[in-house]
């Protein structure tokens, strides 16, 4: 799945435009960029959340050559699925929410 | 950042009405779901990607009995933050952590 069949999706179920739907869907992307960039988490309920992570420098290894080089230290996004979506994955039977639940996802109690 | 700010950005930017912002951000967020419980792996270029990762079932043992206990093979998910994102993040990131550059894979 691209973005493309989103924006077929926006458009089919929405009703907009294929060029609103495309817009939108941009937008959409655009916002959680722009949040992520920002330092801030992004959760998205039934789905999951995207948080960055702060990592600090290690020791690494170039994989080609072997030779000891350090890795810096640098800032990753870390996304965390939700237990509606690993449900739905694995069958929809985990013990907190059904295929279908919805408003679940902040993952925290 | 949550679903409902989602919206409102919708609301603020484009000619939408709360209804319509709503219908889209769940059309596009349970597209995403139902691809990835099909097994579709999905690709936003210059966000990332989600990989739907298959694990085999083993024996384990309950590590308080040492009962042999099967565990079933099930799915995980993997995302990899594509290129766009992995950048703007941890340039954000440099001024605070004093350092960061771009070389090798961060795993």
């Amino acid at each position: 799945m691209t973005k493309a069949d989103i924006i077929e999706g926006v458009y089919d179920r929405v009703g907009f435009s294929k060029k609103e739907s495309a817009e939108i869907v941009e937008l959409v992307f655009d916002t959680l960029k722009e949040t992520l960039e920002r330092g801030d988490k992004v959760k998205i309920s039934g789905f999951g959340n995207f948080q960055p992570r702060d990592k600090r420098a290690r020791p690494g290894r170039n994989p080609q050559s072997g030779q000891p080089i350090e890795i810096t230290a640098r800032r990753v996004v870390k996304f965390v699925p939700s237990q509606v979506l690993k449900a739905a994955l694995n069958g929809g039977d985990a013990d907190d929410g059904e295929e279908s639940a919805e408003g679940d996802g902040n993952d925290s109690p | 950042m949550l679903k409902s700010d989602l919206v409102n950005v919708l609301v603020a930017k484009k000619n939408v009405t709360q209804k319509q912002a709503e219908a889209t951000i769940e059309t596009i967020f349970d597209a995403m779901r139902d691809a990835l419980v099909r097994g579709e792996n999905i690709e936003i270029r210059g966000l990332g990607a989600f990989h739907v990762k298959h694990y085999a079932g083993y024996q384990g043992r309950n590590p308080k009995t040492g009962e042999v206990i099967p565990v079933k093979p099930k799915r995980g998910l993997l995302f990899r933050a594509g290129k766009e994102l992995k950048d703007r993040v941890n340039k954000a990131g440099e001024a605070a952590a004093s350092s960061g550059g771009g070389n090798g894979q961060p795993r």
